[in-house]
């Protein structure tokens, strides 16, 4: 087979460079370690040397020409070979490393993103999937960009001294839920051991009227902020369906039965929820979307956030790579992420990178309601109780008592269009009523 | 007890050992028939004779060299560098040769020598004269560094000093040559590398040497009035410092003050809030750590601009409040 | 040519003639005579393994050579008493092997190993003997010079009669300490013999160059110290000088001052290229003015040995040095745990 002839990195960080000229013209005889072509880095101009000897061949660059390294540029051709004979096709090989990742998502199938790029974000744990490239590829600005603003955005730190924290952790008291009273809002300790001898707060007189004034906390401020950031920036739309659970809950049954026997927890149907959802998303991915100003990003990834209720208020853990998980991978996550929120245990990465959010309040007998949409976020499905009602099942009118169930789905009109959504919804009514088409 | 200055309770010391051990003699510039440049050694070379008060040339490295070179042969000598920033022409003898030499030799030998300068500000002596140096001492290992902030503590410490077997760097005061205190008239010693909790207190660590020990407790005096309670440490060794008490002061209170004279950078008040900050203690610290040292400059000549140059009173007492009251 | 060498060449000529006169002056014995060549063939087969030690890449760091000063260091350690004390400069192996130091102690600290006279710890700069009164090498030039003060004072006071011999070479003359410390050792009149060991050069700088009045040892004027230049590659003129001045110094006289004259075939140091004198300087030394070299013509003249005895004492002598490198080479490294040990007694 034809040797590839690739263009060579010469320095760690470097990412591409500039032919100057080619030394040796398509046909000739180049020996191995010959050089073949001069070219220029951002430092210094350099002598290429051939990888083979035989013939060159199928040059695909000139003088002049930017090329990325590790970018094929040519090939050597040995007695007897022919440029029909090329190698597979030849997208970069991105740097393999055998060291597992601690950070957040695994990498996404295929990312275009320089090798430095590709490098610098796995030391890093950055999700080239929410990277932004400024050109054709992600390169290493884009990703230095990236951890930038990722530094300001949604970090859930509280101000504390040490013994804040010291006290927080021993008493189980939840940082976030406590209001400092040092300076820059910061926890002190004193506020820790308040909050866990949880004392009786004053009655005071506000505005001539008697009321009880709660301070507020740092998960409420944040979700206040939030909520007023969504609205006041995100033009919300709301689309309700009705679907028929009856299918989905033959299915969740059979397998429950199932789940004993294997000695599995069984699935609720929050877990089977997201995975329509999930399935769904990826066929329409305006609705796994984020607004930029001046682009949209179709995330790769689908993370999807639970919204659930917790003592101090709410907390979106969040389920990733939804769409490659199986129904009792996201119930087993599910059931963990709940675990660790009631015990104020939830690590940052548990509730950073979601791309969609599923907020559920039938539990509470709510039929249909309307959430907000969680930013960056661009949509979010609220889901009601499901209620037993007698339903036109077929075109000869017949009725049935079937369990219905709404959902209304909000999104960012910027992003999303009544359309959009209104497909979004009817796949999500096919998935749901037909759970058995997400075999195939 | 009688109570006697800091000056005379060194004086005591030396006067004391002396009799005690005729291996101690005293070597500096005119500590003979003048009593040296404070009048520390007043009235003591009529007592012991010109031998054992060996006035010397204006040397000193070789003052040092021959403290040095005596200490070889089993004399324990007490060197006198006449003020502290002097310190300078004999450190090669200092920190090159006694310093090193228990080690560089594995061991076989000793250097027991005491190596007394006087530094501080507040006499109107200016930046050549008034320099407060102990943190650079401290960085010297095989050195040892002793801050003494009262007489009874200098007493005690001076005595200790000359029976180590180590060099030892007594840096005194002159500003507080003249306070007096409580000293006990018999032999006593206070173990090197011991710090003592000169006042305890439940709101705030403060840890101060000599003179800022003295400001310190009487700022603490006042805020007392007010419910602050102040624990005031004093050190009394720089090397080897005592962490552990520290340390423990601030497992308690919460909070942590370095008060010193010396200039700010470089100040030995950053070892001591490294120590803490990196120390278990850091579990219970709950205010930023603090430190007030001497200003960026040399000691200026100007009475107002010389005061100034220093933490006052009521610099170290607004400090205070304001990390107990939260400010900070 | 200068003065000096001038004076050199004299004092060489009229010593082919009367050495058998001199040493029957002195009263020197042919086995003392002997016992000289002996230690000074050892102290110049010690450099020399030292400097193949070092080649082989047996010793790290640096080493400072004395061969060729071997005459001053036999001639010191004869003139003075074996309890007398001694301090000492960075290029001291001859002093410490002519006063009498366990040569495989020195081997031993010499490669670091933990059997050294420093456990290790010094390495080939800070060799000390403190049970034979060797108070140490020291590595900052000059160091010593007023810690000799101290020893002196010591012996002053403690009432005793051994006297302090410090050495130190031509370019540590120059520090302030030098000048401070004559000073004080003639104030107190204290019982120090110092030697200044002239091998002409600093690191690499001329002593011409960096000296502004010579001899060095006339600066004793200035302090009123008693003072001697002599050949110091001449072992008896050495020898006799040194003793003249030792008793000068035990008496309570107060101190003395003698330079020699002499002449380092090596680098200051490993790292030193020898750029700052020529080959033939070298070659002239080590060929025409070479201290055993000159000392044995003598012996073999006065038939006190003959060429193959003196081989034979030059043998033994190179044994020592081998036997000493094996047992440093067998010695155990330090334990590295003890690191932080000898800080503090």
């Amino acid at each position: 087979m034809p040797t590839p002839f690739i263009m060579p990195k010469f320095d760690m960080d470097q990412e591409k460079a500039t032919i100057i000229s080619w030394v040796k013209k398509e046909g000739d005889f180049v020996k191995a370690d010959e050089t073949v072509l001069t070219v220029e880095t951002e430092k210094v101009a350099i002598d290429v040397p051939s990888p083979a000897s035989g013939t060159l061949a199928g040059i695909l660059f000139k003088d002049g020409d930017v090329v990325p390294v590790t970018q094929v540029i040519a090939y050597i051709l040995k007695e007897g070979e022919a440029l029909t004979n090329l190698p597979k096709a030849d997208s970069p090989k991105p740097e393999v490393d055998s060291t597992p990742q601690a950070a957040a998502s695994p990498q996404p199938l295929s990312v275009n993103a320089t090798p430095v790029a590709m490098r610098m974000a796995k030391e890093e744990g950055v999700d080239l999937s929410k990277v932004s490239a400024s050109g054709d590829r992600i390169t290493r600005e884009d990703v230095e960009r990236f951890i930038a603003s990722q530094k300001d955005a949604g970090r859930v730190t509280v101000p504390a001294t040490p013994a804040a924290r010291r006290v927080a952790r021993e008493s189980g008291v939840a940082l976030e839920a406590v209001s400092g009273s040092g300076p820059r809002g910061r926890v002190q300790s004193a506020d820790v051991s308040a909050a866990a001898s949880s004392a009786p707060s004053a009655i005071t007189e506000v505005n001539g009227r008697e009321a009880e004034v709660v301070p507020l906390t740092s998960i409420r401020r944040t979700i206040a902020e939030r909520m007023q950031q969504s609205f006041h920036e995100s033009p919300h739309i709301a689309l309700t369906v009705e679907v028929d659970m009856t299918e989905a809950e033959n299915t969740r049954k059979r397998f429950n039965l199932q789940a004993e026997k294997l000695g599995q927890p069984k699935i609720t149907v929050t877990a089977l929820m997201i995975k329509v959802v999930a399935w769904a998303l990826i066929r329409n991915p305006y609705i796994n979307a984020s607004f930029n100003g001046d682009s949209i990003s179709l995330w790769k990834d689908v993370n999807i956030g639970v919204a659930t209720a917790v003592s101090q208020g709410l907390v979106v853990p969040v389920l990733k790579g939804a769409d490659r998980l199986g129904v009792s991978e996201i119930n087993m996550q599910l059931i963990e992420l709940a675990d660790r929120a009631r015990e104020s245990k939830l690590k940052l990465s548990d509730v950073q990178g979601g791309t969609f959010t599923i907020s559920n309040l039938g539990m509470f007998g709510i039929r249909q309601f309307r959430a907000v949409i969680n930013p960056p976020e661009s949509a979010i499905l609220a889901v009601g109780s499901a209620v037993r009602k007698p339903i036109v099942v077929d075109d000869q009118d017949r009725v049935e008592v079937r369990p219905m169930m709404s959902l209304t789905l909000s999104a960012d009109h910027r992003v999303i269009d009544g359309v959009v959504a209104a497909r979004f919804l009817s796949d999500l009514v096919t998935g749901i009523e037909a759970p058995n088409m997400l075999l195939f | 007890m009688p109570e006697i200055s800091y000056l005379e309770a060194i004086r005591q010391a030396l006067w004391q050992e002396m009799k005690r051990d005729e291996r101690v003699f005293l070597l500096g510039e005119d500590i003979g028939r003048y009593g040296g440049a404070f009048g520390l050694t007043h009235g003591m070379l009529d007592e012991f004779g010109p031998e054992r008060v060996r006035e010397t040339p204006i040397s000193e490295a070789t003052i040092v060299a021959t403290a040095i070179g005596a200490s070889l042969l089993g004399m324990r000598p007490v060197a006198e560098i006449m003020f502290m920033d002097f310190v300078f022409l004999a450190l090669d003898q200092i920190v090159n040769q006694a310093a090193k030499m228990h080690f560089m030799f594995g061991g076989r030998t000793n250097v027991p020598i005491v190596i007394r300068m006087p530094g501080g500000s507040g006499a109107g002596a200016a930046s050549q004269h008034s320099q407060s140096l102990e943190s650079i001492l401290m960085h010297f290992p095989g050195l040892k560094v002793i801050n003494p902030s009262t007489p009874y503590d200098a007493k005690g410490l001076m005595l200790s000093a000359i029976r180590d077997p180590n060099p030892v760097c007594f840096v005194e005061h002159k500003i507080l040559y003249k306070t007096k205190g409580e000293v006990p008239e018999g032999d006593y010693t206070i173990p090197i590398g011991v710090a003592e909790i000169k006042r305890p207190g439940r709101d705030i660590t403060v840890v101060a040497n000599n003179i800022m020990v003295m400001k310190t407790l009487a700022v603490a005096e006042n805020l007392a009035k007010d419910g602050i309670e102040v624990e005031v440490i004093d050190p009394r060794t720089l090397l080897p410092l005592d962490t552990e008490t520290i340390i423990n002061s601030v497992r308690r209170t919460g909070r942590l003050l370095v008060v010193h004279e010396a200039c700010r950078t470089g100040g030995w008040a950053g070892e001591v809030i490294a120590s803490v900050v990196g120390s278990p203690a850091f579990d219970y610290i709950d205010t930023p750590v603090r430190r007030l040292g001497g200003k960026d400059i040399p000691i200026p000549y100007n009475r107002g601009l010389e005061k100034i140059a220093i933490p006052q009173s009521s610099e170290i007492e607004q400090e205070i409040r304001d990390m107990v009251e939260g400010r900070i | 040519m200068t003065k000096q060498k001038e004076r050199n060449k004299e004092k060489m000529e009229v010593d082919r003639e009367s050495f058998r006169d001199q040493v029957s002056r002195l009263k020197l014995k042919d086995e003392t005579l002997i016992g000289l060549y002996r230690t000074m063939a050892t102290v110049r087969h010690f450099e020399l393994m030292a400097d193949k030690l070092y080649a082989a890449g047996k010793v790290h760091g640096t080493m400072h050579l004395s061969a060729g000063q071997e005459a001053v260091a036999a001639g010191i350690s004869l003139a003075v008493r074996q309890d007398d004390y001694f301090i000492n400069h960075h290029r001291g192996h001859g002093h410490f092997i002519a006063k009498g130091a366990d040569i495989n102690l020195m081997m031993a600290e010499f490669i670091g190993r933990d059997t050294g006279y420093n456990h290790g710890r010094g390495g080939s700069m800070h060799i000390a003997d403190f049970q034979s009164h060797n108070l140490g090498a020291n590595g900052i030039v000059g160091g010593g010079i007023p810690q000799a003060v101290g020893v002196g004072l010591a012996l002053q006071m403690q009432k005793r009669d051994e006297i302090c011999i410090c050495v130190f070479g031509d370019g540590a003359a120059n520090e302030g300490v030098f000048h401070e410390a004559m000073n004080m050792a003639a104030l107190w009149k204290l019982p120090i013999l110092y030697v200044c060991e002239n091998n002409k050069y600093g690191m690499s700088m001329d002593v011409e160059r960096a000296t502004s009045k010579l001899p060095i040892a006339q600066r004793g004027d200035a302090y009123g110290i008693p003072w001697a230049c002599v050949d110091g590659n001449d072992v008896v003129e050495v020898y006799e000088a040194m003793k003249t001045a030792a008793e000068h110094v035990r008496s309570g006289k107060g101190p003395y001052f003698v330079e020699t004259i002499t002449y380092r075939y090596f680098g200051h140091s490993k790292s030193d290229r020898n750029l700052y004198r020529s080959r033939e300087e070298i070659e002239d030394w080590k060929q025409n003015r070479d201290p055993i070299m000159r000392f044995t013509k003598h012996l073999l003249q006065s038939e006190i040995l003959d060429e193959a005895q003196a081989q034979e004492i030059d043998n033994q002598a190179e044994q020592v040095i081998v036997k000493a490198v094996e047992f440093a080479e067998a010695s155990p490294e330090p334990d590295l745990s003890t690191v932080l040990e000898y800080v503090y007694a």
